[in-house]
């Protein structure tokens, strides 16, 4: 009973649910404001997602007379939500917590992880827009490209660990966590090096941040699959992609740098390197460049990123 | 029902702008992407973001004189933009045809077929007017909300 409570919680109210969703718009808050800096303008209030999303709640739902019917378009953005809860309770954050083995381990989140493309490509073909379907069609294919690196860099991760810890693969997330604090952590270990290039790549793509953006450029498709949504309905992706900024950061922590003393201070310290990281990995990245064409952006995905991550699997295969 | 009046208070924190061109001439356009584009009227302090979908907008900016030509787009982009909102005409052309006035082509004022919330005067107005014209818009939206 109590471990379905504290599953209940873990789900709903820390990590996940409403501390990430609290965390996720505070990230997206700075990277506003920081990127508003850089550019030399005021820009606004910390809180501004905050506001968004109440405002949202207050205007009116449409849905259009082209879509697929209201089910799978205002079902959509909910699976999404709903994904990114349970991936948000599955991140480890490290000397603060771990999640419990019956929740899943690494490869449901790479699943979990999918979802909100998946979910992006529903609402845009249902919305029966134009827009949409061109957004439709560039995330199939950038989620093509990306997934590739993501498989081969927690395969390498999870062979690492597994061979270090003189079995043979690992999936579960806290053994990783455990095992790199132990050890010492990847980011600082060469044979690691590639996998953490392939990372970095792979992240922006999946955020949707700006060389990456292209399923949603505002200036070409008008944010593409997200354009018929309106009120509430588009609340629900504003709150998918709060969550998904802190498992994806959360996720590239519990792999690489999982390195945090125990108790409150490692929570403090986990706070503030995702801080460091959605400053220094998202919001510098997008003011400093321009988007990547799709097919640019594919060619990129399948030459640099599944290089670096083949070459991880590689080495870490033969140095073992 | 205080909390629901706080939070409508906080909801008008974030006004998102769409602009409808109803074939201006450009330059109240050009007016209008300097007053958010350029770092010296950051209209995001006020928490104003441009959105490329009318689902997405709560203040309407229309400029032009409504030219017969992009009429019915226009309108019905206008009831593409979900309640509550508010409509900003910039420039003079939309309240009074402006230069165009005597045209065969043109159908301002606009209020004829809109209901126009906010009138921005000016040829092109300039960009402290546009912004003191979003306030206004803003307040009249916190009524609405």
């Amino acid at each position: 009973m109590t471990n379905q409570l504290a599953l209940l919680a873990a789900v709903f109210v820390f990590p996940g649910g409403l501390f990430a969703l609290l965390f996720g718009l505070a990230l997206k808050g700075a990277d506003r404001r920081v990127a508003a800096r850089l550019q030399g303008r005021v820009g606004p209030p910390l809180a501004q997602p905050f506001f968004d999303l109440v405002k949202l709640g207050f205007k009116r739902t449409m849905v259009p007379a082209t879509s697929a019917g209201q089910t799978l378009f205002l079902g959509a953005p909910l699976v999404g939500v709903v994904a990114m809860l349970v991936a948000a309770a599955l991140v480890p954050i490290a000397g603060v917590y771990a999640p419990q083995p019956i929740l899943g381990n690494l490869l449901v989140l790479l699943y979990l992880l999918m979802v909100p493309g998946v979910v992006l490509m529903v609402a845009g073909s249902a919305s029966g827009s134009p827009y949409g379907s061109i957004g439709f069609s560039r995330e199939m294919a950038l989620m093509l490209a990306y997934e590739g690196p993501l498989v081969l860099v927690v395969a390498a991760v999870a062979l690492r660990t597994g061979w270090g810890m003189g079995g043979t693969v690992t999936f579960s997330l806290s053994e990783i966590v455990e095992y790199q604090r132990t050890h010492g952590a990847f980011l600082l270990d060469p044979v690691m090096w590639p996998a953490v290039a392939a990372f970095v790549f792979f992240y922006p793509a999946n955020l949707g941040i700006v060389p990456f953006d292209i399923p949603e450029a505002e200036t070409e498709v008008l944010e593409g699959p997200l354009l018929e949504y309106s009120g509430p309905a588009l609340g629900l992706f504003k709150v998918m992609s709060a969550l998904k900024a802190v498992v994806v950061l959360g996720l590239g922590l519990a792999l690489f740098f999982p390195v945090a003393p125990n108790g409150i201070f490692g929570l403090v310290f986990w706070l503030v390197e995702m801080l460091v990281l959605m400053i220094l990995g998202v919001t510098v990245v997008r003011v400093s460049v321009g988007r990547m064409r799709i097919d640019q952006a594919f060619a990129f995905f399948l030459k640099w990123p599944l290089l670096f991550a083949a070459a991880s699997l590689a080495v870490v295969a033969v140095v073992g | 029902m205080n909390i629901i009046a706080d939070l409508k208070k906080v909801a008008t924190k974030s006004p998102w702008l769409y602009r409808i061109n109803a074939g201006s001439c450009n330059g109240c356009d050009v007016e209008l992407a300097t007053t958010a584009c350029i770092p010296r009227y950051d209209v995001e302090r006020l928490g104003c973001q441009y959105c490329g979908s009318p689902r997405h907008a709560d203040i309407v900016l229309i400029t032009g004189p409504l030219t017969a030509r992009v009429k019915d787009a226009v309108l019905r982009l206008w009831e593409e933009i979900p309640d509550p909102k508010v409509t900003v005409a910039v420039g003079v052309c939309p309240i009074s045809g402006g230069i165009f006035r005597e045209s065969y082509a043109v159908h301002a004022p606009i209020d004829r077929y809109l209901p126009v919330d906010v009138n921005v005067p000016g040829c092109p107005p300039r960009p402290q007017a546009i912004i003191e014209g979003v306030a206004k818009a803003i307040e009249l939206w916190r009524e609405k909300l």
